[in-house]
């Protein structure tokens, strides 16, 4: 059938599928190569009329950059944190939203608010709930007598906010995977847990937590990445301050870029970058398959 | 949706209708009281957070007359409508190429597109600059509308390629024997039957355009500036922050969001899901 379909229509074929492709490949695949290209050069926007050859210079100075290890490192703090809190709190709220509870698809449709809003309006929602002079928070805890506290500009209290931010952000997500595989548990198995006396404690460990292991997988390895290149709520909510306190590694690549216009060293943190997540992405699909091969494993075994 | 467990005995349902409960608190709240500030006169700012005081509803007004405060509201809605109708025009079209046709290579084709949703915005945020620029394209809404399709257009493709294997191969085998041509039955079959696809695509494309705060950042300046830039304007200011125009604003980008989420939360995920699965 579909050699018959373009058989008689073989342009048409390329009239469907170059366009997209070419799109793609002009304003994705492109750029990306140039800024490999570009990270061999030094080109600063302000005054260079154009990238001159650097050979390795670049690389060079990011091995002894000490500003660049501290944004990895603040950046991994960051995300560790971050997603270790949302998992916790995603699967206690996931246990909640699998009971049958009158409304619940109202409950979750609106749990899930702060996921699909822009970021920067999150970051702009804590903004206003730490700030001094107009938020409840600090109102809060001085009327209960406590210490004035400078969320957003104090060093350990900058990062803190983010990552309550971002908890505010993406428990919603964790939760969403988790729930899909809380209900892909079938009944049978935990009636029959139930029957030979297994208790809610032992039912979670030994039919809940294998079933649900791959899917966690995923989903902490996907949020992990995606708060590895964290950008938006840091440039609304601390702009990466105090000093260099939650300057993350895509908010060194933004400023390198577009506040100092050093194009050439800002593409060499690019390329730190990509590193940095294609590592990631490997060890995430090997957890990924070994989560789901622990996980039928287990299921045949209890069931 | 449908298997989930009984409430259970009387102490279990009490506990699990508090928990909801206070992830209910936990969510809205936060909302709330950016809503509460849009709406608080001025003069009163600055007073401790309460609720006593006469509601205006002056900004939304000057809002919705798509003035200072209106502008940037606007130019993210046109951009990312214009940018998801170019993402799914290219995304869609070339996802039946893919589909229909056993092309060789096509495998690979295909896996370099989705590869290039590995690779953040900001790592391509330099050239794109620099490719604007050099077209005169900055600081201007069909700059950000080709930068917007180029983004979105490897999910839509996903998406849409992901719904149009579902399609039984007979009902198209018949069409085309009965001599119809490509666009006939890409028009008549194929996308209707793939329709709940392309709404995914078109709402989470949408979404990500309306959301997107990197691109516009970089890609404008007063002309162009959507939303999202429009908020950093107000927050990173040295002087008096504005937190009348601020919240309101907040209150306008988070509202078709909230409404996409509470109305058609099924296409959303369905498109979610299939996009995750991408490795």
């Amino acid at each position: 059938m579909q050699a018959r379909l373009f058989a008689r229509q073989p342009l048409l074929l390329w009239a469907f599928v170059l366009p997209g492709v070419v799109y793609v490949l002009a304003w994705r695949i492109v750029p990306a190569l140039y800024t490999a290209f570009l990270s061999l050069h030094t080109y600063n926007l302000a005054y260079d009329a154009g990238p001159r050859w650097y050979g390795l210079a670049n690389y060079v100075r990011l091995a002894g950059d000490a500003g660049l290890m501290s944004s990895l490192r603040v950046t991994l703090v960051f995300a560790a944190s971050a997603v270790t809190a949302e998992l916790m709190l995603g699967l206690g709220a996931a246990l909640l939203f699998d009971r049958n509870l009158p409304g619940r698809h109202l409950w979750l449709g609106i749990f899930l608010i702060p996921m699909v809003l822009p970021p920067v309006a999150v970051a702009t929602v804590w903004y206003v709930l730490l700030n001094p002079f107009v938020g409840p928070v600090p109102h809060l805890i001085r009327a209960l007598g406590g210490p004035e506290i400078l969320w957003l500009s104090g060093p350990g209290t900058a990062l803190l906010s983010l990552i309550v931010a971002d908890i505010w952000e993406w428990t919603p997500f964790m939760t969403l995977l988790l729930l899909a595989s809380l209900q892909a548990i079938p009944r049978e198995l935990v009636e029959a847990a139930m029957v030979d006396g297994a208790a809610g404690l032992r039912i979670f460990r030994h039919i809940t937590v294998p079933h649900i292991t791959g899917m966690t997988a995923v989903a902490v390895g996907l949020r992990f990445m995606d708060a590895f290149i964290e950008l938006d709520k840091v440039l609304i909510m601390t702009g990466g301050g105090p000093g260099a306190a939650t300057t993350f590694v895509s908010v060194r690549v933004f400023k390198t870029a577009f506040q100092f216009f050093t194009l050439g060293y800002a593409a060499a943190i690019v390329m730190v970058l990509l590193l940095v997540l294609a590592l990631l992405y490997s060890a995430y699909l090997r957890a990924v398959r070994r989560a789901s091969r622990l996980g039928t494993g287990l299921t045949e075994e209890t069931a | 949706m449908s298997a989930a467990r009984p409430l259970g005995p009387r102490a279990t349902a009490a506990g699990v209708l508090v928990g909801i409960g206070l992830l209910m608190l936990w969510t809205l709240l936060p909302l709330l009281y950016l809503v509460v500030l849009s709406v608080k006169p001025e003069a009163m700012m600055l007073d401790p957070p309460s609720l006593r005081f006469a509601p205006t509803l002056e900004r939304y007004v000057e809002l919705l007359r798509w003035g200072t405060l209106g502008t940037p509201i606007w130019n993210s809605l046109v951009t990312a409508v214009a940018g998801t109708a170019g993402a799914l025009l290219l995304g869609a079209t070339a996802a039946l190429g893919f589909a229909l046709h056993g092309f060789r290579g096509r495998g690979t084709v295909f896996f370099v597109i989705l590869l290039t949703r590995m690779f953040p915005p900001v790592t391509t945020l330099i050239p794109l600059y620099l490719i604007m620029r050099t077209l005169g394209l900055l600081d201007t809404r069909t700059g950000l509308i080709v930068l917007f399709a180029a983004l979105q257009l490897p999910l839509v493709m996903w998406i849409v390629y992901a719904s149009l294997g579902t399609i039984p191969r007979e009902m198209l085998e018949t069409t085309v024997l009965d001599g119809a041509s490509l666009p006939v039955v890409a028009a008549r079959v194929v996308f209707p039957l793939a329709a709940p696809g392309l709404v995914s695509a078109a709402i989470l494309s949408f979404i990500f355009c309306w959301n997107d705060f990197l691109l516009p950042l970089v890609m404008t300046s007063t002309e162009a500036r959507t939303g999202t830039v429009a908020l950093m304007r107000y927050t990173e200011t040295y002087k008096t922050v504005l937190w009348g125009p601020l919240s309101t604003v907040a209150i306008a980008m988070a509202t078709p969001t909230i409404l996409f989420v509470l109305g058609l939360r099924q296409y959303l995920v369905k498109g979610l899901t299939a996009g995750m699965l991408k490795g």
